[in-house]
């Protein structure tokens, strides 16, 4: 806290050169601005390049999170675990200039899932370590039991895919094409695998590049003095939302219908409250880490912490250390948010969407009312179909995931059939997908009726129903909120729960669990999927008539709806 | 004889008149009218027509640049909607991307949907993805629907069926069906607007196009009615979104193609100046009140993009790819509670507008900090239209800023723009890394009103060697208009791997779209020597969801071999590397149909010139650096400085519609065309 003096004159804490800091900051977004467009314009794989399943970050040589462009918030500060794990494995003495390390393993270098491998590059002046750069991107296949290496059914690391801990990629400015090869050759696509690593590296140096560029603008002192201050002003704003919860404690449970094996649904409970002056989130009474891949590995907790930190208390807030300080995440070993090795974790973002509608509602407890939220269609539903290509050799996998009902507000409607928390993919062109693959989509549809009733109403989640072209489809689906609705707050109603139907509105209409493994579907078969809405937000008895009105008019509500709004048909 | 070129911005309407025997080039403003945009160009024609002593009928063109449809759309005056569509997807307009605007703040929301849902209707017919009829459509339902839209009085009808793109026979059908029945109704279907793949963008694009129709068709009358009472014998032309230029009959069909008018004329007309005053790779740099506006020319070309959003709205159309950020003039610095100095987003506008202009302003703006700093003239601007009140902006700077940053009062106001420059730096850097494109090979035009205040020290920012200001900058939209051509796109989508088969029928989709571009640009009364055609294939390797695009030349002969290579060569330089053995995958096929507008830009001539003695108005003790203080700095009359005579900085250069800023470590001289070129010796601050 070197940064911050106190003035006699008011007794506040102040930065030692907000202006200098404030042209920092934006010449910092710069810089992960730079490194993120190079990543996801020189990308391959459609999870990078179209659906932005990657981040970059800048640190110090401490491994203190100076700043970060990220464009998913599950990857918010998550390549601290990446950055902390190389510096375990290689002491920064002893890191050289013109090396650049690899790692993804969740239990052995602080990853988030197979899938998403890191590259770190250290930045040296005057042969001096100074800085890293470093990114995260999401490959589509990693090996592992099934395609696209997460299954809900994975009982261990072992069955997701390569484990790389901490090791040199780059070696005196050399690339390691073996170990690059052997990586490669351990996943499905391997030459898009190399393609993509490579641009991954390439991204790193882009941003050394543009340090040096910083440096030389600056001064190596102004910048390492603009880093203390940019963390000290974070930590400030932070420290001030967090001084105004006072000593309220918010507590709140929710839960996963089960843990991904069938079996009983998995409570996630969360306790806010303020501790010497820091944000404690405390998981106990949480369930047990699970038999399936739902369970979460630490960097993927803190990142889920984080975005219901910054969503909750100060959107604008800059990610870095500034923050992160501030913040005390306590969960016992063996909790499904704390897993032990070798637990599978491939679809931990299941559990972090829970994990995060749990710290929202605690906060209903200590947050002023116009800044709370209801709960939302957060279900983070998969839907995976896969049959061979009709237009050319081979398989092909399609996987989308799909959003639900916005939360609601004090001032706001939830919105309709939108990503809430952790992820913000987009969705496939309906008139794309009929081109790439042999099915056919008979509805893309807003649920009606299913957002929760409210002065303010929840959003309604969304219907899309699939018919196989083609005999021998595999179709497979991850999902939750099938028993656990999204609750309202302040009086709102609940959102309607989610449905998987195979064959929807044919003779052998049947309901499907939510989550599905290897279903195989015939010529003609469909698949209906039916996300949450959110729940509500205040009485719906206040809900003002022209809204009631419109609401029905629009569908989104029905005549027999009316009574719950204090209004008559 | 002479042309006339018109922007109707939010304040001011510029017009740029044109003697083409002469090459005399005369910049004329009037205030805005916004409840009638066409009052202003017909009264501020008929102004500058008599100032210059012009008759209407030596007037031999006439374009303008409108925001009409854009401000339609982003107030939601646009007309009472209907949308008609596929059955099971008439909530694809709902749903978007299904995506949240703000990854953290939920107050921020996806935009109101424009068609009420009790307003989207389904019709229930399918055509599959090869364009086969899977349902054919009743038309007996369409007509009962037509009795639902005359009891919903809508003004208008958009029509978007899945895969119009590839087969529009039911598209067509309707629109027919609904022009009979309704023949004042405002009519779009998606396969005449835009018949490409992605239904969302596609449907959005249409329902805009509606939407704004009916009260697009009503300016266009009146500005025609008005433009022929003054006695100009051509009838106006529009720009639109792709910097070409397009009659009102096309407008009147097609008016979301005008949502980036007046932008797009500054970016065409940027390229055309820079290029003749011997820069082809340039970023220009817009600064108006509240935005400002970036966008790359490379080689001389404006580069395009299909993927704008106009209010958060999806427009697919081609359109100059500009880089919009909320920085201007008006950008309000403020301070938050951990006392982190702020410049934006939020912004005094033109009303109240800075302090300084007295209208009512309180809050101090980055206009503010040039008066406190006397980068900007702190006693008159406008060539003494506007009176400015320095003491109130040093009061504001001072209570606001300085005093609880305990700073002295320059170094705040310096402040205040070093943040503002670090955030207009940051969106330069943004649009030229978004391509990989180094800066240091780039010239920074600079125009709109407050661009070359800032152009200097932002180029410093971002390593870029040289500023070009062009005469009046803050007319450089008008006098665009005078330097686009007559065009518009036509596309086909075919998703089909390349094979010599498929190859042919690209050739048969490129026959078919120069006869649709022909018909057009007669339309458009282009003489045949005057036409081109730009064609370009967008194609992918398969697997990918993007594509590249490949430019075919009209002249060439390229067969499937020749497009793989240049297919692989477009892929390298765009993403850097090309993958060998893997299969194409054709997407869509474009034409740009060009009627070539004479632009003789050797007629933009500086006519008038003087010496340095002559142009200096003024010294002003000016502060560029805090180590520095205030410096004392020549202010010059820009018309009256020589040509091609090298100065040194520091200096200010005015004019009516703007001020250059010159720091002390830079060189600069005028060409031959005015235009000031400086080149940035020292770093950045």
């Amino acid at each position: 806290m070197s940064a911050l003096s106190s003035t006699p004159a008011t007794g506040t804490l102040r930065i030692a050169d907000p202006i200098g800091m404030e042209v920092f900051s934006n010449r910092l977004l710069t810089i992960t601005e730079e490194m993120g467009n190079t990543l996801i314009r020189s990308s391959f794989s459609t999870n990078i390049k179209e659906r932005r399943d990657c981040s970059v970050g800048l640190f110090d040589r401490h491994g203190r999170l100076v700043a970060q462009a990220s464009h998913i918030p599950l990857h918010l500060g998550s390549l601290r675990g990446s950055v902390q794990a190389v510096l375990q494995r290689f002491p920064a003495e002893t890191i050289k200039p013109g090396s650049a390390f690899i790692c993804n393993d969740p239990y052995l270098a602080g990853g988030t899932h197979m899938p998403d491998i890191s590259i770190v590059t250290p930045m040296f002046t005057d042969g001096e370590l100074r800085f890293f750069t470093a990114n995260i991107a999401h490959h589509s296949d990693v090996g592992g039991s099934v395609p696209g290496s997460i299954s809900a059914m994975a009982r261990t690391v072992f069955e997701e895919g390569i484990r790389i801990p901490p090791m040199l990629i780059v070696e005196d400015g050399r690339l390691r094409e073996d170990l690059l090869d052997l990586i490669a050759q351990n996943t499905r696509e391997p030459e898009e695998r190399i393609l993509d690593l490579k641009v991954q590296v390439a991204t790193n140096d882009r941003g050394v590049a543009a340090l040096h560029g910083l440096v030389r603008q600056m001064g190596l002192a102004a910048v390492e003095q603009a880093v203390e201050d940019i963390l000290a002003y974070t930590a400030l704003r932070l420290k001030m939302r967090i001084d105004e919860l006072g000593d309220k404690r918010g507590s709140f449970v929710c839960h996963l219908d089960d843990d991904g094996s069938g079996g009983p649904p998995v409570p996630i409970a969360t306790t806010v409250w303020v501790e010497n002056g820091n944000l404690v989130i405390d998981f106990a009474g949480t369930g047990p880490q699970a038999k399936g891949a739902l369970n979460v590995p630490a960097s993927a907790l803190e990142a889920t912490v984080f975005y219901a930190a910054k969503a909750l208390l100060d959107p604008q807030l800059m990610p870095n250390e500034g923050m992160m300080k501030a913040i005390e995440i306590r969960a016992e070993p063996g909790l499904i948010v704390n897993a032990r090795f070798p637990a599978a974790v491939g679809a931990r973002s299941i559990t972090c969407q829970k994990v995060a509608r749990s710290i929202f509602g605690a906060f209903r407890e200590i947050l002023p009312e116009d800044r709370v939220l209801s709960s939302g269609g957060d279900d983070l539903a998969t839907i995976v179909f896969s049959a061979r290509h009709a237009r050319r050799a081979g398989t092909y996998v399609y996987l989308e995931t799909l959003g639900g009902g916005g939360p609601a507000s004090r001032r706001l409607d939830g919105m309709n059939a939108v990503h809430v928390h952790v992820t913000n993919t987009s969705n496939l062109p309906v008139e794309a997908l009929e081109n790439e693959y042999p099915l056919m989509v008979d509805e893309y549809a807003l649920v009606e009726r299913s957002g929760g009733a409210g002065e303010r109403r929840g959003g309604l989640g969304l219907a899309r129903q699939v018919t196989a072209l083609q005999d021998g489809t595999i179709f497979s689906a991850r999902s939750d909120g099938h028993k656990h609705p999204a609750t309202g707050v302040a009086g709102g109603k609940e959102g309607a729960t989610a449905r998987l139907y195979r064959n929807y509105g044919l003779a052998d209409q049947e309901p499907l669990s939510s989550k599905v493994t290897l279903l195989t579907l015939n010529k003609g078969d469909n698949i209906r999927i039916e996300t949450p809405g959110a729940g509500g937000f205040g009485d719906p008895k206040r809900r003002p008539a022209e809204a009631v009105q419109a609401d029905l008019e629009d569908g989104f509500i029905a005549p027999e709806d009316l009574a719950l709004y204090g209004r008559s048909a | 004889m002479y042309r006339i070129g018109v922007d109707v911005g939010g304040t001011f309407t510029d017009f740029t008149l044109l003697n083409e025997t002469s090459g005399e080039v005369l910049f004329y403003k009037v205030s805005s009218t916004p409840s009638d945009p066409s009052e202003a160009i017909r009264t501020g024609t008929r102004a500058l027509l008599d100032e210059f002593s012009v008759k209407p009928e030596e007037v031999s063109f006439m374009g303008h640049g409108t925001t009409v449809a854009t401000n339609l759309v982003i107030e939601r005056k646009g007309s009472r909607t209907a949308l008609l569509t596929t059955k099971g997807f008439r909530d694809v307009l709902d749903i978007g991307r299904q995506t949240r605007p703000n990854l953290y703040d939920y107050q921020i929301q996806k935009p109101a949907v424009l068609v009420p849902r009790a307003l989207r209707f389904e019709v229930d017919e399918r055509i599959t993805v090869d364009g086969g009829v899977l349902r054919a459509i009743d038309m007996a339902q369409v007509d009962d629907l037509i009795g639902k839209l005359k009891a919903a009085e809508v003004k208008a009808v958009a029509i978007c069926f899945l895969h119009a793109y590839r087969n529009p026979v039911h598209e067509a059908m309707v629109r027919d069906r609904l022009r009979e029945a309704m023949p004042d109704l405002y009519v779009t279907a998606s396969s005449d607007l835009l018949p490409e793949f992605r239904e969302f963008e596609r449907l959005s694009t249409t329902v805009l196009n509606a939407y704004s129709g009916p009260r697009m068709q009503t300016y266009l009358d009146r500005l025609s009615d008005g433009v022929q009472a003054l006695g100009v014998p051509m009838a106006p032309y529009t720009i639109h979104s792709n910097g070409g230029l397009m009659s009102i009959p096309t407008v009147r069909q097609f008016p979301v193609r005008t949502c980036l008018s007046g932008p797009a004329a500054g970016v065409v007309g940027g390229a055309v100046v820079a290029g003749e005053a011997g820069f082809q790779n340039v970023i220009t740099f817009d600064v108006g009140g509240t935005s400002t506006d970036v966008s790359v020319i490379v080689g001389g070309q404006p580069q395009f993009t299909s993927s704008r959003t106009v209010a958060d709205y999806p427009v697919k159309t081609p359109m100059v790819d500009i880089h919009v950020i909320g920085a201007g003039g008006g950008s309000i610095a403020w301070l938050d509670d951990a006392s982190a100095l702020k410049v934006g987003p939020f912004s005094a506008g033109a009303v109240p507008g800075p302090v300084a202009y007295g209208r009512g302003g309180e809050e101090p703006t980055v206009t503010d900090a040039n008066v406190v700093l006397h980068r900007l003239n702190p006693v008159t601007l406008l060539r003494g239209k506007l009176e400015v009140k320095e003491q109130a902006a040093r009061d504001v700077i001072e209570q606001k800023v300085a005093a609880p940053l305990g700073l002295p009062l320059e170094e705040a106001a310096l402040g205040v723009l070093r943040i503002t420059n670090a955030n207009m730096g940051r969106a330069i850097r943004s649009v030229s890394t978004e391509r990989g494109y180094d800066l240091s090979t780039f010239a920074l035009m600079a125009f709109g009103g407050a661009g070359p205040l800032h152009a200097c020290e932002v180029a410093a920012e971002c390593g870029i060697p040289t500023v070009i200001v062009p005469r009046e900058p803050g007319t450089m939209c008008a006098r665009g208009i005078l330097l686009s051509d007559i065009s518009l796109d036509f596309v086909r989508t075919h998703i089909a791997a390349a094979t010599l088969e498929t190859w042919a029928q690209v050739g048969r989709y490129f026959d078919e779209m120069r006869v649709d571009g022909g018909n057009w640009l007669n339309g458009e009364k282009v003489a045949p020597e005057m036409r081109r055609f730009l064609q370009v294939v967008e194609a992918r390797y398969e697997g990918q969801n993007f594509e590249v695009s490949v430019a075919i030349p009209t002249d060439e002969a390229i067969d499937l071999d020749g497009f793989l290579e240049r297919f692989a060569e477009a892929h390298r330089v765009e993403y850097g590397y090309v993958i060998p053995d893997r299969k194409v995958e054709l997407v869509n096929c474009r034409t740009k149909a060009l009627g070539l507008v004479p632009k003789p830009y050797n007629d933009f001539q500086a006519t008038e010139a003087g010496t340095v003695e002559e142009a200096l108005l003024e010294t002003r003790s000016v502060y560029f650096k805090a180590d520095q203080g205030r410096v004392t700095t020549p202010v010059y009359a820009r018309e009256k400085l020589p040509l091609e005579t090298t100065l040194s900085g520091p200096a200010i250069v005015e004019e009516m519609s703007s001020t250059t800023v010159i720091p002390p470590a830079s060189k600069f001289q005028v060409d031959r065309a005015g235009n000031i070129i400086i080149s940035i010796l020292g770093g950045a601050q």
